[in-house]
């Protein structure tokens, strides 16, 4: 009340109109690809019931005109990576710009900083998602979950996200409103951090223009991809919603916010904490113990953080919940907080290692992930539409009674979805987990446990269906809006000041304080604890813990010169900026650093991997391609049942030259670590044209063309020069050589196919006649170098342990504070000599 | 006028500071109409963290400083080594008494065949066919016949078929898998009996089919 007033006195009164057609255009470019991004979900989901849903009943509804046993454009692995994308960077990123263009010119009391920045943001977006939507189905893919895009289209996000960025800081630079709103400083860690994980996670090397290796392999991989993987949840799907839910939310209820301290603790809270999360996706695999550790307990932590956002949206409509009865904005709005609490409680409740043992790998994660984005981010998005509408187009919404026939639409939707997935997941989790009553056998085949869930996973494409079915009223209801009205710019009065007293801050003040000198501190001494060997550990544990006492009794002394401090920080984007890069840097870069850092190979202990031939590497790469890592996994887990299952667990160096590792996510179907060597070439060749021949649960698509389209090998030398350079230690080899290797391999392969009298799938034009012939024409096809890969992955050799004295390129291990923790009894005796050495060093 | 609805709610702040009830601060600032509370966290919200936080140093302090909790390495040997003991017991109990003619015996034993046949006819079916004959509608199927007088593995004598069963062929990528893991060892003496009971000794214990 009395900024307003302030301003009148002095500055220059100023009317200012801002930019509202790039949130009417990213408003509806979020609509249609929500549409696409559900409908593509609900065809998967399905998949997931009926095999013929890859192809097969496009046979029937073309009344046989059209023939075919599966078409691999729609299988469920490549189309569940554009259902993922499109969800994420399409729908949600849309909506996300649309909010944040709406409201910052808002916050700041000016014009977005640059139209024309704003139209390449806009266009630009769109074509990279037309281009998304183009090269997936073709398989086009780089392997890696939500990082699917092929290298051109990962610059272009690059580019048209640091415009977004540019644009977004300079209008905070421009602004007439000194003082930053709590939806800004989401905005920024949100803008800040995924530029970081995306370029991180994007590091690789281009083999041609449609493909290339990330630079990282294996565990590392691993452990980047899902320090991305994590952190795009976190920071492109909870931090701007944050933001748009402390804009928009107040403005619908008509309410103030209900705490700005808590606004603070549970921003820097989770900007700082969220971060170290990521590697909860691999817990129990190969990934080392202190990762392991570090991952649970910092997402446990997250708790009270993610709830504090929860509790300030809940928490804000006192007072105003009559609002709920009859605005159909408001039901949205509970609703996505809600199931934004349900959400962050899930979370860490999964990332625990015990509860993560059950669930890791089945529904329950998809459930999980899909009451945050369509719970969360969904219904949020609505109530922002419905809000956002009428206002951009001056009118009344079209339909009130059409908008809450969405939200209970929408709501069963994700009610049954969530519940089924819920129960879908636990059941087939203890059904794997299930022995007879000597505890010596499993009672289920893998596909046994899948077909028991059959019904569950049915009523999870139904609550998908609904969710869609809201979602296209929520179409109409806009479309309807936009018609019925004209389009306005909204419009500001401003007092702009000459000389304006914002962003005057120094250096020196923003880092010489007590809150950042505390805890920095505290910090630097936690992680001498992680890191420090015995002994030495527990004098910085202590120093640490007296060091957040001091702050404690610091903080109480002189609260007021802390909250002043923070004040003062929030007139000043930049350094502002810069403190919450350095929170969120922290964590990554202390998981991340020492683990990439090292040289791969001479550091592992146990296991190394044996290098692909090849043709074993044209199969990953088809591997890959057709996106089976979305079912298969590769990391036998060092729990009971999986070893009982699989076999002996997954170590570290067994997919070290992996370049993208593919240990997984989600298992529809069974592990594959241990597949090489255990099936005949037949049997794999027999399987992948028509799984159900040999397993009559299987819901695998027919991988027919497999069998006639030819293999890449003339792209394997410069495949194999980068793998070189990554540090697979391949022989020197011409492209002859190469070649050569590949056929012979290849014409061995598939004369053993033929003499098992495997029967190739029948294709238009295609004659054999002989045996010579089938095995001539075999020899080139992909099936051929993927069953090639089939029967190699996993193959490891055993490596001797590192004697005394011996060259050791650096001190710098993997497993880096595992080496001297007793719990890592294992490689106890490697280990011993090895802390010993790295001490003296 | 729509566009001057946002700055006339900026003017007429809806909740007055003098209304408050003790204790609740509203911030002087307004951003775009929105107004903010100053409340205090609550406390279960606070403990949430703190006991987390402690729950992190002391658990990361007993289980992987001190080793006081088994590592999952070692719980999973530990139990595996169980799993392997009782696994042994089992087949020795089974393999103790288990020669030609006690497996011979067993192929006219209805109770035995049959639960074999049920292991069959939902496992090995898929490579050796319903009718053991390792077709499925004219097309070979990827497991030998189990219906002809050609035994590739084990001479056709039912030691023979059993071990060969149990650990698979020698070369599995021109062959079968083992099946002792799944199966156990009295699951794979059931799917001989079925098998076997398709066929009749020789002179020399060894399988044929019936009636050749």
């Amino acid at each position: 009340m009395t900024d307003g007033m302030s301003k009148q006195q002095a500055g220059l009164k100023q009317t200012i109109e801002f930019d509202d057609k790039s949130v009417r255009w990213f408003m509806g470019a979020s609509i249609v690809w929500a549409l696409v991004a559900m409908l593509v979900g609900v065809i998967i989901a399905f998949q997931l019931n009926f095999w013929q849903v890859n192809g097969k009943f496009l046979e029937w509804i073309t009344f046989g005109a059209f023939k075919t046993e599966g078409l691999q454009y729609i299988t469920f692995g490549r189309l569940r990576p554009l259902h993922t994308n499109a969800a994420i960077f399409a729908f949600v990123g849309n909506m996300m710009f649309a909010g944040i263009y709406y409201s910052t010119q808002r916050l700041c009391k000016c014009r977005t900083a640059s139209d024309l920045l704003s139209r390449i943001h806009f266009w630009g977006w769109q074509l990279i998602i037309v281009s998304a939507a183009v090269t997936l189905p073709i398989g086009l893919t780089r392997g890696k979950e939500y990082a699917e895009l092929i290298w051109p289209i990962n610059i272009a996000v690059a580019v048209i996200w640091l415009v977004f960025g540019f644009n977004f800081l300079w209008t905070l630079k421009k602004r007439n409103e000194p003082s930053l709103y709590v939806a800004l400083w989401f905005y920024i860690a949100t803008i800040i951090t995924v530029t970081v994980l995306y370029v991180v996670n994007h590091l690789q090397i281009p083999t041609s223009l449609t493909h290339a290796y990330p630079i990282f392999s294996g565990v590392q991989d691993a452990l980047v991809q899902w320090w991305y993987g994590h952190n795009a949840v976190a920071f492109f799907l909870t931090t701007p919603m944050l933001g748009i839910m402390y804009y928009f939310l107040p403005k619908a209820a008509d309410r103030p916010v209900y705490s700005y301290r808590l606004s603070i603790i549970h921003f820097w809270s989770l900007v700082f904490i969220y971060i170290w999360a990521g590697p909860h996706h691999l817990l129990n695999t190969a990934l080392p113990k202190w990762l392991q550790m570090l991952a649970m307990f910092f997402s446990l932590m997250l708790w009270a953080p993610s709830w504090g956002g929860m509790l300030n949206g809940l928490l804000t409509l006192r007072g105003a919940w009559d609002k709920l009865r009859t605005d159909p904005v408001i039901k949205f709005f509970v609703a996505a907080v809600t199931f934004y609490g349900m959400c962050t409680f899930e979370g860490p409740l999964l990332a625990i290692r015990s509860v993560n043992a059950l669930s890791h790998y089945t529904d329950w994660t998809i459930g999980h992930v899909h009451s945050g984005t369509l719970g969360w981010n969904g219904f949020l998005a609505a109530g922002m539409f419905y809000w956002l509408a009428p206002r951009l187009w001056k009118t009344k919404l079209w339909s009130e009674s059409l908008a809450n026939m969405h939200f209970w639409v929408g709501l069963i939707g994700i009610l049954l979805y969530v519940g089924s997935m819920w129960v879908a997941g636990i059941m087939q989790g203890l059904l794997l987990n299930q022995t007879d009553e000597t505890g010596t056998r499993l009672i289920y085949e893998f596909a046994e446990t899948v077909d028991k869930i059959n019904l569950l996973l049915f009523a999870r494409a139904v609550g998908g269906t609904l969710f869609l079915v809201g979602f296209i009223l929520l179409a109409v209801n806009i479309l309807m809006t936009a018609l019925s009205g004209q389009s306005v710019n909204g419009k500001v009065e401003v007092y702009v000041e000459e000389e304006k007293k914002q962003d005057r801050m120094t250096w020196t003040q923003v880092f010489r304080n007590d809150p950042i000198g505390y805890t920095f501190w505290i910090i630097v001494f936690m992680l001498l604890w992680f890191f420090l060997p015995p002994f030495a550990n527990w004098i910085a544990l202590a120093i640490m813990l007296i060091l957040s006492w001091m702050a404690v009794r610091a903080f109480k002394k002189s609260t007021k010169t802390w909250s002043e401090w923070h004040e003062t920080l929030l007139e000043n984007y930049m350094p502002f900026t810069v403190l919450v890069f350095i929170a969120m840097f922290i964590g990554g870069a202390i998981q991340i650093i020492p683990t990439v850092t090292v040289n791969r190979a001479k550091n592992i202990e146990d296991r190394l991997q044996v290098p692909y031939t090849p043709l074993e590497l044209a199969g990953r790469d088809i591997y890959v391609s057709e996106g089976c890592y979305n079912c298969h996994s590769q990391m036998i887990r060092t729990l009971v049942p999986e070893v009982m299952r699989y076999g002996d667990y997954s170590r570290m160096g067994e997919s070290i030259y992996d370049f993208p590792f593919q240990w997984g996510s989600k298992r529809t179907g069974p592990d594959l670590a241990r597949e090489a060597g255990k099936r005949g070439d037949d049997w794999h060749f027999t399987h992948m044209m028509n799984p159900r021949s040999l397993n009559s649960q299987s819901r695998m698509p027919n991988y027919i063309w497999l069998a006639h389209k030819d293999t890449d090998i003339k792209a394997l030398p410069s495949k194999i020069a980068v793998q070189r350079r990554l540090g697979v230690p391949y022989e020197a080899m011409t492209k002859n050589v190469i070649l050569d290797k590949a056929k012979k391999q290849a014409q061995e392969i598939a004369s053993r196919l033929i003499d098992a009298q495997v029967s190739i799938p029948e294709k238009p034009g295609v004659k054999i006649t002989s045996s010579e012939e089938a095995k001539e024409y075999l020899q080139s096809k992909q099936i051929v170098a993927l069953i090639a890969y089939l029967q190699k992955v996993g193959t490891y050799e055993e490596v001797a342990p590192k004697e005394e004295g011996e060259h050791k390129p650096s001190t710098i291990l993997p497993g880096l504070p595992d080496t001297y923790r007793p719990a890592h009894t294992e490689e106890k005796k490697v280990t011993e000599g090895k802390a010993e050495k790295a001490a003296a060093e | 006028m729509a566009e001057n609805k946002d700055t006339t709610a900026e003017e007429k702040t809806k909740v007055e500071q003098e209304q408050l009830p003790e204790g609740v601060v509203l911030r002087d600032h307004v951003y775009d109409g929105i107004q903010e509370y100053d409340q205090r966290l609550p406390n279960w919200w606070l403990f949430t963290l703190y006991i987390m936080i402690v729950f992190f140093v002391g658990y990361w302090v007993a289980y992987y400083q001190f080793g006081w909790i088994k590592s999952d390495v070692e719980r999973l040997n530990d139990a595996m080594a169980v799993v392997k003991a009782a696994q042994k017991k089992e087949l020795d109990k089974v393999v103790a008494n288990l020669d030609d003619d006690s497996l011979w015996k067993m192929s006219q034993d209805p109770a035995v065949v049959s639960a074999g046949e049920k292991t069959f006819q939902t496992i090995c079916f898929a490579c050796h066919g319903k009718d053991l004959s390792a077709t499925m509608g004219g097309a070979k199927l990827p497991g030998e016949p189990l219906d002809d007088a050609i035994w590739k593995y084990g001479e056709g004598k039912p030691m023979g078929v059993f071990d060969t069963v149990m650990k698979g062929s020698p070369d599995k990528t021109k062959g079968m898998v083992a099946f002792e893991g799944q199966l156990g060892a009295k699951g794979v003496v059931e799917v001989v009996a079925y098998i076997l009971n398709h066929h009749e000794a020789k002179s020399d214990g060894s399988a044929q089919p019936k009636g050749k």
